[in-house]
């Protein structure tokens, strides 16, 4: 069994594993920070943006000034962003039979995986990740489509170039891989290799393995998943939350008795408590408002927005900003809060007793109903009569570099007044931020993230017990910057397994034993002989039939009758000889019983001598050795058959046949 | 004693003796013991007082099927007649007390297996034994004492009531019979030859009481109960552990208040046992028996026993980590001044606090102690306590003088600071101390709390201001973090102030520290938890009292939180706050924000006037008691405040304490006739300073006049004319103010505290503007104006009441006249009466305040509103009718359930 590992990001997952001769995909998470060296889309014309000076090196040789504009003492590409993609030199993507997808947001690089690869297999996912995820993939085709730009930047990418270009340019890895956002087309193609599928459904593939998706508590419709064979079981926890909010809880006993866990998706922000987060959040928000500020949310149109406006449902009379308008930007939004109404089945039981009130699940519902939150899919058209100031705006995308958000910046960004809040944990805000700088917004950032923590995950593997871990590496070491956080660190022993980019782990376990099934009419004639209270053992001649992975013993084809004539036949066509197989023997030989037969028999003269494995009988008459022993008996008799045979037989009375 | 309660008492112990018979509830009999206990000690005599007790005794024993609550009740009251000696001699002649107490006698009948018959004996006993007579008793004749082993066995009692009496009754014994310090030199620890001769001298000192034979009996008891000390002591097993920790609490009670014979023997006595239990070294027995050495070794007089000190080292020495921490607070705790002893707990108590932090605050040197402690700190569910009791004990260690100290305190402070720090998940890279540790303090409320609590202490600390900048940052850090539990988030704002209050110069505060403290105020006080507000805003209000009373040159308040014009606009928002509690802090917070301003008689603002019509609107719409309780509040300190500078009434109209006037009577009007009883209990304070503002200087006013003695000069020349123009003045000023409505409301007030507030407040004014004594005269000339100062009364309720009040007294008056023939005096009265003419109902009329205050009758009224509401259903003849009542409702069985009698619990 080996795991093939194609992304190097812990949450952000993409990994393949070979099973027991199928090659499952899990997830295929996108790295999208890859877009934080790129210069910003402006919805609007910037004339700040367009006006950035090229980057020429310092002797002069080297002029990108068409590709790389020098912005607040950075330098970013100017050209469509790009991400980047998971290993696709490490084995052949065609060869995958199906791919399992735990949540919305780790299914991002389906398009580039699916298409133009030669996949032909299927995609497995829960009908929320699917309908969100493709929400999501259309929120970002949609950004990047609707500011085209004439020209792609290619040059820079040269590695001789790359080495001495400043600032983290330098650093990237793997540029020459980086690719442009996937087209519409080619997301409705991906999508439709999609199969849905829903929790604790077990899915069979080719006869060899079973997979099924657990809740994993993190996002609508989020799952972790089981592999198994008879046998064996392979539990892939990706993106877990063992906090009340918004979906169904995780489900934790389902993964216990694994062989091997693998691990991936704990919090991105292993020492910020979603909750104090949460309260970091409203009291910045509502300190803005007082002020007369304006608040900027940067945020993806699923997931932690729920619960971002549920709290604020509660606090916006506590903090009496009742009349405070909340903006929601972005062209999936309305389908976004209309979906999360409808996915009751994989909410929280809090949430889903209201449907039955009947009553929404969300209180965003209650938002709109009474014109507090209002949405729309883009800054143009009817937002900007119904503008009003000073207001809440949640719009994307968290990295700054494209969606609405971008002209939010350019517009509120010269205010101290106005505040920026960064819940989403997946961008380094001080590199969001770098190409508005200088920015007299105030800026806080409380990251959202429920994800499992280390002391959270520790408490779970504890109560699981798996055999073997595996997980990526960067959760085997305290953080770089704070490396005397022992704490943040998981520990277990034995030690868990670190993978990285492009590692192919042999994982630790040996494949024993395989399930085999038995006709009735061939169980029918067995004869079960019990040789311990409670075990009986019967022998079996059968013939091993063995199809699509699934193994079979039928009944010996009985020889076809011999024909009447008495005709020679060549010998090749003669049936096989049947061989009465010789009984099996089993039981073990009594001493002293043993004694006393071979005293009624006439033999006396025995000398027993004990050996480590049990004794040696010396016939000393005969000149006989009998060696009586845990696995076997020797009877060492020269050229006296029929006392061996005797012997022979008289042993045998002790024993069971079969 | 009550005659009525003397003549029901004998029908009450029939029916108690009647085993047939119920009481009202379970508590009629404590209540009873109690009056008896009371009585006992006012120095009455039971016996004399009624003699149908013994009697109800004698019979009552011999019953052993009454309920067990009478029987325990009847030995505990058999012993409270035996305390005295008299009582114990009546009661032996009657032979009652062998009876009561007889072991055996309970034990036959089967009722000893009840907890409340063990109790009740013990309790008898322990009462009983206060006179040397009672020792006799106790002890009788043969040769071990006779009640002793009974009372041994009850330490190990399972019922822990009764074996924790039975363990203090051993403690009274031998403390309450212990010869007199004179005496005890040699007393008892010699053999009963020495005894006899020390004994002579005894009694020739002033013990006329102790005899001779009785401290041959002490000594008995003292020989049977230290034989079973010695024995008791170690426990034989894991299970009696209990029973051992009984013995060492006795003991060290014992030990602190035994004097010198006795004490040289128990220590002598149980040497050998303490020196076992140090050796074995049971963890739960480790602080009892730390208190224990302690008290042996702290005896005051001699040098202390060096077998003592040597377990006191050896308890120190102990290998288990926990157990030795507690042990080195124990020191800490009993304020041991063994300069040896002490200095080693200290090291001890700071060993944990430096292998966290990686502060050498034990020097270069190694510890012994270091590993296991390291070990134990690892453990998160042992480390914990041990870092708490450490932190606990710094605060201590900081103030001791530096002989014992290992470290200069400035270096505590700095590890207590760095345990914050890393307790908050900031390690710092450069941070030495174990790492493995950090794990179990990260993120722990507990250690955080006591960390911070032990900072807050710290503010005293010699040399601990230097760090001042240092604490201000920690504390503002846990201010803005974000996990910051509610608590830890009110202890760091108590740490603030008291940091800032003690350290006036903030010169060294950096900018951007006092920023990050502003935002971070300004960001709490919109936090999601109310309780967080709610601190906030209370700590804005402290910050600004505190630190303006301290009126240094620069303004600290202005200096941290940039003063008024920083927090007001907070509290003002705080006072929409949707939680009542906070809306009353902010209300709080706000009259101690504005208390400088108007000490000063600044010019009024238009942001008071905003805080006032706020304030009223609080006052008459807020559905919570707290916010409108703290509105009357601020109103009596901006009163105070504005008073203590010039007189509110006589200020410009642009000052604020026109403002305040010009709200006076709103608040008057709307807190007097509020639904919470506090408000109006407020109000009416409020309308006690309006009464002393009023009256301060004025002859016959008891209580303004102490704030203002140069008013009240003797030698001052006021004519009488001017004094009575001026009362007339100040009384018509306090009716228009609406004071005197208010007053009158409040004494017919349904809450007694308003009534009772109200009375005395009426009292004070009559006797300021019509004392009785002058009644004779005002009616001629003096004070003939002051009674035409009139007030409105409305036509309903209170008004209603009073009306009536002064029109029967008026009759009453007339009739009284009219029998005496004086009718030019009546005709006069009536005249004047006239002019405010007292109608039936509706409208509502004027009355002379005078008048009114006359007819009231005040001082009744005052008597009866002093005492308790329930002073009635309290008293004992309530509780002895209670008792005959219920038994008879119970005789008759065929009463109908619903005219069961129904017994006031309370």
């Amino acid at each position: 069994m080996k795991l093939y590992c194609l992304s190097g990001h812990p949450t952000l997952p993409c990994n393949v594993l070979k099973f027991k001769s199928t090659t499952i995909m899990l997830d295929c998470g996108l790295d999208t920070t890859s877009v934080l060296n790129f210069l910003p889309l402006p919805l609007v014309h910037s004339s700040r943006l367009s006006k950035l000076p090229g980057w020429v090196s310092k002797d002069g040789t080297v002029n990108l000034e068409k590709e790389l504009k020098e912005c607040s003492g950075r330098v970013f590409v100017d050209s469509h962003p790009e991400f980047c993609l998971p290993e696709r030199e490490l084995l052949d993507l065609s060869t995958i039979d199906v791919i399992l997808i735990s949540n919305y947001h780790c299914m991002m690089a389906l398009p580039y995986i699916t298409e133009h690869t030669g996949f032909t297999g299927t995609v497995y996912a829960t009908e929320p990740t699917l309908q969100i995820g493709r929400l999501l993939m259309e929120e970002l085709v949609n950004f990047m489509e609707r500011v085209p730009k004439a020209q792609s930047a290619t040059c820079w990418k040269n590695k001789e170039i790359q080495r001495i270009l400043p600032g983290p340019l330098k650093d990237a890895v793997d540029v020459w891989t980086w690719k442009r956002c996937y087209s519409m087309q080619e997301v409705n193609s991906a999508l439709s290799k999609v199969q849905l599928v829903g929790y604790s459904q077990k899915v069979e593939l080719f006869g060899a393995v079973q997979v099924s998706p657990l809740s994993s508590g993190y996002s609508l419709g989020s799952s972790n998943w089981i592999i198994q064979s008879h046998h064996e079981k392979v539990s892939y926890v990706s993106g877990s939350s063992l906090l009340t909010t918004h979906p169904q809880p995780m489900d934790q006993s389902s993964l216990k008795n694994s062989d091997v866990l693998i691990l991936t998706g704990l919090t991105q922000m292993p020492t910020a408590n979603p909750d104090g987060m949460l309260g970091e959040f409203c009291s910045n928000l509502a300190m803005t408002i007082r002020a007369g500020g304006n608040v900027l949310v940067p945020c993806y149109s699923s997931g932690v927005i729920y619960d971002l406006l549920e709290c604020l449902y509660q606090f916006i009379e506590s903090a009496s900003l009742g009349t405070t308008p909340f903006y929601f930007i972005s062209p999936v939004a309305n389908s976004s809060l209309e979906f999360s109404q409808i996915f009751a089945e994989w909410l929280c039981h809090n949430k889903q007793t209201k449907v039955y009130l009947p009553e929404p699940p969300f209180p965003h519902a209650e938002l709109i109903q009474t014109n507090k939150l209002k949405h729309y899919p883009s800054i143009h058209g009817d937002f900007s009569s119904e503008f009003r100031q000073p207001c809440v705006v949640f719009t994307g995308h968290p990295s700054l570099r494209f969606g609405d958000v971008v002209h939010f910046m350019e517009l509120w960004g010269k205010s101290s007044l106005n505040t920026i809040i960064f819940t989403e944990p997946d961008f380094s805000y001080l590199d969001a931020l770098a190409p508005y700088q200088p920015l007299a917004m105030k800026c806080v950032y409380c990251p959202i993230d429920t994800r499992l923590n280390f002391h959270q995950v520790s408490k779970l593997l504890k109560e699981i017990q798996p055999l073997h871990v595996v997980c990526p590496e960067q959760y085997t070491q305290p953080p770089v910057s704070q490396s005397h956080r022992s704490d943040l660190m998981l520990e277990l022993q034995p030690p868990p397994m670190p993978y990285r980019r492009c590692s192919v782990l042999n994982l630790p376990f040996r494949r024993r034993y395989e399930r085999v099934y038995i006709l009735p009419e061939l169980a029918n004639s067995l004869v079960p002989s019990e040789i311990k209270p409670g075990i009986s053992v019967a022998t079996v001649s059968a013939v091993l039939h063995s199809k699509d992975n699934k193994h079979t013993l039928q009944s010996v084809p009985k020889p076809p009758p011999v024909p009447p004539s008495k005709k020679r036949k060549r010998v090749m066509e003669e049936p096989p000889v049947v061989l009465v197989p010789k009984p099996l023997l089993s039981g073990a030989v009594p001493l002293e019983a043993f004694l006393a037969t071979l005293q009624k028999h006439g033999i006396t003269e025995v000398k027993v001598e004990e050996t480590a494995d049990g004794h040696i009988l010396h016939l000393q008459a005969e000149d006989t050795l009998i060696q009586l022993e845990e696995d076997g008996t020797h009877i060492v008799c020269d050229n006296n058959e029929p006392l061996r045979t005797t012997l022979r037989d008289l042993v045998l009375r002790f024993l069971q046949k079969l | 004693m009550d005659t009525e309660c003397v003549s029901l008492l004998p029908r009450v112990c029939e029916v108690l003796a009647d085993s047939a018979r119920s009481l009202p509830d379970d508590t009629t009999l404590e209540k009873l013991l109690d009056w008896f206990t009371g009585f006992t000690k006012a120095g009455g005599s039971l016996l004399e007082a009624c003699p149908c007790l013994l009697e109800f005794v004698s019979t009552v024993v011999y019953n052993t099927t009454s309920d067990p609550s009478v029987l325990s009740f009847t030995l505990r009251l058999t012993g409270l007649m035996a305390a005295s000696e008299d009582g114990f001699i009546m009661l032996q002649e009657y032979s009652v007390l062998d009876l009561v107490f007889k072991l055996q006698h309970w034990q036959e009948a089967g009722l000893w297996d009840d907890p409340c018959i063990r109790i009740g004996w013990i309790q008898g006993l322990w009462s009983m034994l206060q006179h040397p007579k009672a020792l006799t008793f106790f002890v009788q004749s043969g040769d071990t004492p006779y009640f002793i082993e009974p009372l041994l066995q009850l330490q190990t009692d399972r019922s822990i009531f009764v074996a924790s009496a039975a363990n203090q009754m051993l403690a009274h014994i031998l403390l309450f019979f212990q010869p007199p310090l004179s005496a005890g030199c040699n007393g008892i620890g010699k053999k009963d030859g020495d005894d006899k001769r020390t004994h002579a001298s005894i009694t020739d000192l002033d013990q006329p009481a102790i005899t001779l034979e009785n401290r041959a009996e002490y000594a008995a008891v003292v020989t049977a109960i230290l034989e079973y000390l010695k024995e008791s002591l170690v426990p034989k097993e894991n299970t009696q552990l209990h029973q051992s920790l009984q013995l060492l609490k006795l003991l060290s009670l014992l030990l602190t208040q035994a004097r010198s014979p006795l004490r040289d023997m128990l220590l002598q006595t149980v040497a050998g046992s303490l020196e076992e239990l140090v050796t074995t070294g049971y963890s739960q027995l480790t602080v009892p028996l730390m208190d224990v050495i302690l008290a042996a070794h702290s005896s005051g007089t001699d040098e202390p026993d060096k077998h003592i000190t040597h377990l006191l080292s050896s308890m120190l020495k102990i290998n288990k980590p926990a157990d030795l921490i507690h042990a080195a607070a124990a020191v800490l705790r009993r304020g041991h001044h063994d300069t040896a002893h002490t200095a080693w707990a200290v090291r001890l108590l700071l060993l944990p606090l430096s292998i966290i932090t990686g502060q050498t605050l034990l020097g270069a040197a190694g510890d012994e102690h270091h590993l296991s402690m390291v070990e134990q700190l690892k453990s998160k569910t042992l480390c914990i306590p041990v870092v708490c009791v450490s932190l606990t004990s710094s605060p201590q260690i900081t103030l001791m003088p530096a002989d014992f100290l290992p470290c200069p305190p400035v270096t505590i402070v700095t590890a207590v600071l760095s345990l914050l720090r890393v307790c908050s998940g900031h390690v710092s890279s450069s941070c030495t101390g174990c790492t493995e540790v950090f794990r179990n303090v990260i993120g722990s409320g507990k250690v955080q709390r006591c960390a911070l609590d032990a900072l807050t202490a710290f503010s005293c600390s010699p040399g601990a201001k230097e760090k001042i900048s240092e604490v201000l940052t920690i504390l503002t850090q846990y201010l803005d973090s974000p996990d910051s539990d509610p608590t830890v988030l009110h202890k760091s704002y108590q740490a603030l102030v008291k940091w800032t209050c003690v350290c006036k110069d903030l010169s060294s505060i950096k900018d951007q520290l006092r920023q990050d403290l502003i935002r971070v105020v300004k960001k709490r006080v919109c936090d999601m938890r109310w309780e967080v507000r709610d601190s906030t805003v209370e700590f804005l209000g402290k910050a600004a009292g505190v630190l303006k009373s301290a009126k240094e040159e620069h303004d600290v308040f202005e200096a941290l939180l940039g003063g008024c014009s920083c927090t007001t606009p907070l509290l003002k928002e705080a006072l929409q706050d949707p939680e009542s509690y906070v809306r009353a802090s902010a209300i709080s917070a706000l009259a101690q924000t504005l208390a400088h301003s108007w000490h000063q008689g600044a010019a009024l603002t238009q942001e008071q006037t905003e805080i006032v019509s706020r304030l009223l609107e609080i006052l008459s719409q807020d559905t919570e008691g707290f916010a409108r309780r703290a509105v009357i509040q601020f109103f009596i300190t901006w009163f105070l405040s504005c008073s203590s500078h010039s007189p509110p009434s006589s200020s410009t109209s642009s000052s604020s304490s026109s403002l305040l006037m010009n709200s006076v009577h709103s608040i008057l009007s709307l807190g007097s006739t509020d639904l919470d009883w506090e408000v109006k209990v407020h109000t009416l304070e409020l309308a006690e300073l309006l009464l002393d503002e009023a009256f301060s200087g004025h002859r016959g006013y008891g209580k303004g006049s102490n704030s203002h003695p140069a008013l009240l000069h003797p030698n001052a020349v006021v004519s009488d004319q001017a004094w009575k123009s001026d009362l007339v003045s100040a009384l018509s000023g306090l009716v228009e103010l609406g004071v005197i409505s208010v007053l009158l409301s409040g004494l017919f007030d349904c809450d007694r505290p308003v009534g009772l507030k109200a009375c005395q407040l009426l009292i004070t004014l009559r006797e300021t503007v019509c004392p009785l004594s002058l009644e004779a005269l005002d009616a001629t000339t003096a004070m003939a104006t002051v009674a035409r100062v009139s007030c409105e009364l409305p036509g309903w309720g209170w008004g209603q009441e009073i009306r009536k009040i002064v029109r029967m007294k008026k009759n009453d008056r007339a009739n009284e006249m009219a029998v005496t023939g004086a009718d030019e005096v009546c005709s006069k009265e009536h005249n004047e009466a006239g002019e405010h003419s007292v109608s039936e109902g509706g409208e509502s009329v004027c009355v002379g305040v005078c008048e009114v205050l006359r007819s009231l009758g005040l001082d009744e009224r005052l008597g009866v509103l002093t005492q308790s509401s329930d002073h009635v259903h309290n008293s004992p003849l309530s509780l002895l009718q209670d008792i005959l009542t219920a038994s008879a409702a119970h005789a008759h069985p065929d009463t109908q359930p619903g005219q069961e009698v129904i017994v006031d619990c309370y």
